[in-house]
């Protein structure tokens, strides 16, 4: 059999170990360990030779060390009580309104997203605080679950972001670049969520409930109390963009700055910051080992010429541009109601991008490049929401036990349908996400 | 018992790597302050008005902290290898079980503990390796590029963690195992 | 085909010695074997591990063939750096052939034994581009500048700089944004870098380069001999000094249009005269001592490796 032949016929063995549960990372590597035994005609010595640096190689990563980082900072914001600050101050002033305790989690969301590099930390956070009030409020079960899980995806959509890290260094791309790029389909989708919301109680008036508007000088003190989030978005995000520091940098100083808030808050004692370091460690470690598998598999695909095959396949076509964009769109749509959104994005991008990159959009490859991410990110964290597999629909379902798992997927399709209609929009105004790019 | 021991040990070496992670994140962060006052004393500002104090600060060494991102790939690292025990023990690893939840119990049990089993042998074989490579770099005096220190210390480092990793790894695929065949929970999940 | 080689390397393949350098050599053994050996060319780290981990592929035969910066891995061939010593290097062409010949005679069974070498080469002049006008060793005072090798480094702490590690492709942005004043880099890396568009002063030395990288072009040894004879000599005909020399000249020729295009964007380029460059000189002479002494503790008689090699670029400088 031919490399590319292996790599072809490699497909189709991930996908049966991934549906017959085997862990991703674990498929992945074991994909990538068959492929190069049998490259190198069933001779396991490169194999065992190149796994005596990979695994260390592919942990001790500059770039990739912002992932524990962020996470830990994730963990040091909900600690310091920024999530139900958050909460208050947009519920202050929306909770009045029909559906406003809905439109407030989506605000509080993605607030912290802006401080939070993971969806399902922001979707389980944000659930602990606004799950209770809006079942107090009187919001149907699988309304309120499935806000807080579209809101969950602002995690990743609002910059900073772990999934852009990676694909930053997948593609070789400019990380600050990627979050600046990020932050205005972020805004839109959060926008996007609460007109969703307001249609959605319209529709179904029984599904949400009402309380009086607060005094005004309430809410401006509720407000007052999110200013640690701002100033440390702002001092990550903006000193990244600036240039004061690198994303790695930044991640760092965020964790150090969310640190020293809990500290202050008084609530950062020793039995929970152990806690903080065991939920960063056990999701350190799952993305590693997919990291680390993904990594193993992507050189053996690189081997056997499946990416360059596909890009010159494709090309030969003559297909437009447009029309593979969209396929390829579509794939992630229908491919993310079954994975988890970083396998996909380590899995597909190393294929997927060689044959964007060939193609010709009329812009520069760079923004080609930005674009095509922005794109990626939002419809893999579509998945996220998309029954039956959405991560974020299992976590908050989980919390709120009343809720039949039905409902939820019934009430998210809502929240699907405008994820959907935003692609379609930045896909048609590529200038959207690249507007506040440098030119 | 055995069970307590090896919980204790995965949440021990969690907190180890956790602690280096920390130890890194303030190391980066001094490290950035140490560059801005740097940046700032050299100013034309500080020149003017607080050219003494300015001058005995930047004397004292104050800047970047040089080679900091060494120190970060290494100790990074080892943080990972650390963080594995724990994630393993709660079977914490990214799994699809949309086809499979539909099949009956007992056959999922034995489906996941057949898994654990194969994880922990690539997952031995990752640290055997692991342990080569680290024998590679004591032989050959390499070094990193900017601090210069033996490139094998991190590798050590790490090694040491993926010696828990197995330990945890073989503990849980016999439990694993244990499940599968009397059909009762012996592991956490949370 | 009967022989596949897989060439491994950490450029995009648009890069000049990728394109320049590497696809002619693969082409021209593509082409000499009459088709028998096809060169499989994998561009940046495609088949996994970061950059100082090549030489190793080329010992364990992940990659057949690997082409990588020898400082990458400091410490384990301690005899090239006698070319990386600051102010030693005078043209691309004569060191790289000085390199080649030294590694015949030094480097081959001891460093080296462990791969089989195909090419030996530098780069050109390397030199300084900054925010400020540099002419005299004192000007670097406080300066943050991005050093190229283990012994720039040093010569930047003497001259009162302060040395910063950071990765090619990071030099832009830290050029832009002020994290380093400065950049010691080859003219030839400039233009992709964009360096003249951020910096506007580049100091050059008259007689010997600043500092210089050393490169090689390594085979997986067992993979070599197990070709047959004819498909050796091919390897063999392509190989060693002429190689060399052609891949050092190669890539110190794309110098002259990167400089060109600072002259044209009105850059000022200060060429240092051999008086101004003697005093820099000057501050780099301990270096040579440190050098040695660090030789000596691996065993290595420092002193004359750096004799022979000044001996040796001095006769093949014209
Ligand atoms: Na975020
Ligand atoms: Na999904």
């Amino acid at each position: 059999m031919s490399n590319l032949e292996l790599g072809f016929w490699s497909f189709p063995v991930l996908l049966i170990m991934v549906f017959m549960r085997a862990p991703i990372g674990l498929s992945m590597l074991l994909c990538g360990f068959a492929g190069w035994y049998f490259a190198m005609g069933g001779n396991p010595n490169v194999l065992l030779n190149k796994l005596k640096s990979e695994t260390y190689s592919q942990f001790s990563s500059y770039s990739l060390s912002i992932i524990p980082m962020f996470l830990l900072m994730g963990q040091f914001a909900t600690l310091s009580g920024m999530s139900t600050a958050l909460f208050k101050a947009a519920e202050s002033f929306l909770g009045h309104r029909r559906g406003g305790v809905a439109m407030a989690s989506v605000g509080a969301c993605a607030g912290f997203g802006a401080i939070c590099g993971s969806s399902l930390a922001t979707a389980a956070t944000m659930s602990k605080v606004a799950l209770p009030e809006l079942r107090r409020y009187g919001y149907s079960g699988g309304f309120s679950t499935a806000t807080l899980a579209a809101g969950g995806t602002l995690g990743i959509l609002i910059p900073p972001s772990v999934i852009l890290v990676i694909y930053a260094i997948l593609t070789e791309q400019n990380i600050a670049k990627l979050f600046l790029a990020a932050f205005i389909p972020g805004i839109l989708a959060a926008v996007g969520y609460m007109l969703t919301i307001s249609i959605y109680v319209r529709l179904y008036p029984k599904s949400a409930g009402t309380r009086p508007p607060q005094p005004m000088s309430e809410r401006w003190a509720a407000l007052g109390k999110t200013w640690p989030v701002l100033m440390i978005f702002g001092l990550v995000v903006g000193g990244i963009y600036l240039g004061w520091f690198t994303p790695t940098e930044g991640s760092a100083i965020g964790a150090a700055g969310t640190g020293l808030v809990a500290l202050l808050s008084g609530s950062l004692n020793w039995s929970v910051f152990r806690d903080s370091l065991f939920g960063t460690a056990r999701t350190t470690a799952m993305i590693f080992f997919i990291v680390l598998g993904a990594g193993f598999y992507n050189s053996f695909l690189a081997l056997s010429g499946v990416p360059q095959y596909m890009a010159d396949w494709v090309l030969a076509q003559g297909y437009s541009p447009w029309f593979v964009l969209s396929i390829i769109l579509v794939f992630y749509l229908i491919f993310g109601c079954l994975m988890d959104s970083l396998s996909m994005i380590l899995l597909t991008v190393p294929i997927f991008f060689p044959v964007i990159s060939a193609m010709d959009f009329g812009m520069s490859p760079e923004h080609v490049a930005i674009w095509f991410g922005i794109l990626v990110l939002i419809v893999v964290e579509v998945g996220l929401i998309t029954p039956p597999v959405g991560m974020n629909l299992f976590i908050i379902n989980a919390m709120d036990r009343e809720t039949p798992m039905s409902e939820t997927y019934k009430a998210v399709m809502f929240f699907v349908g405008s994820d959907i209609i935003r692609v379609i929009i930045l896909v048609m105004f590529p200038a959207i996400t690249l507007f506040l790019l440098p030119a | 018992m055995i069970h307590r021991a090896i919980r204790t040990l995965a949440q021990a070496t969690a907190i180890m790597g956790g602690l280096v992670l920390v130890a890194l994140i303030l190391l980066m962060t001094l490290s950035i302050i140490g560059r801005s006052l740097n940046k700032l004393l050299h100013s034309d500002l500080a020149a003017q008005w607080i050219a003494g104090p300015s001058q005995w600060l930047l004397d004292l060494g104050i800047g970047e902290v040089q080679g900091s991102y060494e120190l970060l790939e290494a100790g990074v690292a080892f943080a990972i290898f650390s963080f594995f025990p724990i994630c393993q023990l709660y079977g914490a690893h990214a799994t699809v079980d949309i086809f499979t939840s539909r099949l009956p119990a007992r056959l999922n049990r034995g489906i996941v503990a057949f898994w654990e089993v194969v994880l922990t042998a690539a997952l031995i074989l990752i640290s055997w390796r692991l342990y080569e490579g680290m024998q590679r770099y004591i032989g050959n005096g390499e070094t990193t590029f900017f601090l210069q220190f033996p490139v094998w210390w991190s590798y050590s480092a790490s090694f040491v963690a993926s010696v828990v990793i197995c330990i945890v790894a073989l503990y849980c695929a016999v439990m694993r195992v244990g499940e599968s065949l009397s059909g009762r929970a012996l592991l956490p999940t949370a | 085909q009967e022989v596949t080689l897989r060439l491994h390397q950490f450029l995009p393949p648009q890069a000049n010695v990728p394109k320049l350098v590497l696809d002619v050599w693969a082409d021209s053994v593509e082409e000499d074997s009459g088709g028998r050996i096809k060169v499989e060319r994998y561009p940046s780290m495609q088949l996994g591990g970061k950059p100082p981990e090549l030489m190793d592929q080329a010992i364990d035969g992940i990659a057949d063939i690997v082409w990588t910066v020898v400082g990458y891995t400091p410490g384990r061939y301690p005899s090239t750096e006698v070319f990386e010593l600051p102010f030693m290097m005078t043209n691309a062409r004569a060191v790289s052939r000085a390199y080649w010949e030294m590694f015949e005679t030094h480097m081959k069974d001891t460093e080296f034994k462990d791969v089989h070498i195909l090419g030996t080469w530098v780069h050109g002049p390397g030199l300084i581009h900054a925010n400020k006008e540099i002419r005299k060793p004192s000007d670097m005072e406080g300066l943050k500048i991005r050093g190229g090798s283990r012994l720039a480094n040093a010569l930047l702490e003497k001259v009162g700089a302060t040395p910063v590690g950071m990765p090619v492709p990071a030099v832009p942005e830290g050029l832009s944004k002020g994290v380093i004043d400065g950049t010691t880099i080859p003219w030839e890396v400039t233009a992709a870098l964009k360096i003249p568009e951020l910096v506007e002063n580049h100091t050059e030395f008259t007689g010997n380069a600043l500092y210089v990288l050393t490169f090689v072009l390594a085979m997986n040894k067992d993979r070599y001999e197990s070709l047959p004879d004819d498909l050796k000599k091919v390897i063999d005909d392509n190989s060693g000094v002429e190689f060399s020399v052609f891949a050092g000249g190669t890539q110190a020729d794309s110098d002259g249009p990167a400089r060109q295009a600072a002259a044209d964007r009105g850059n000022n380029i200060v060429t240092l005269n051999a008086e101004e460059t003697a005093e820099w000189k000057a501050v780099a002479e301990p270096i040579y001592a440190e050098w040695v002494a660090e030789m000596d503790e691996k065993g290595i008689d420092g002193q004359a490796l750096i004799d022979e090699a000044r001996m040796l670029i001095e006769k093949y400088t014209e």
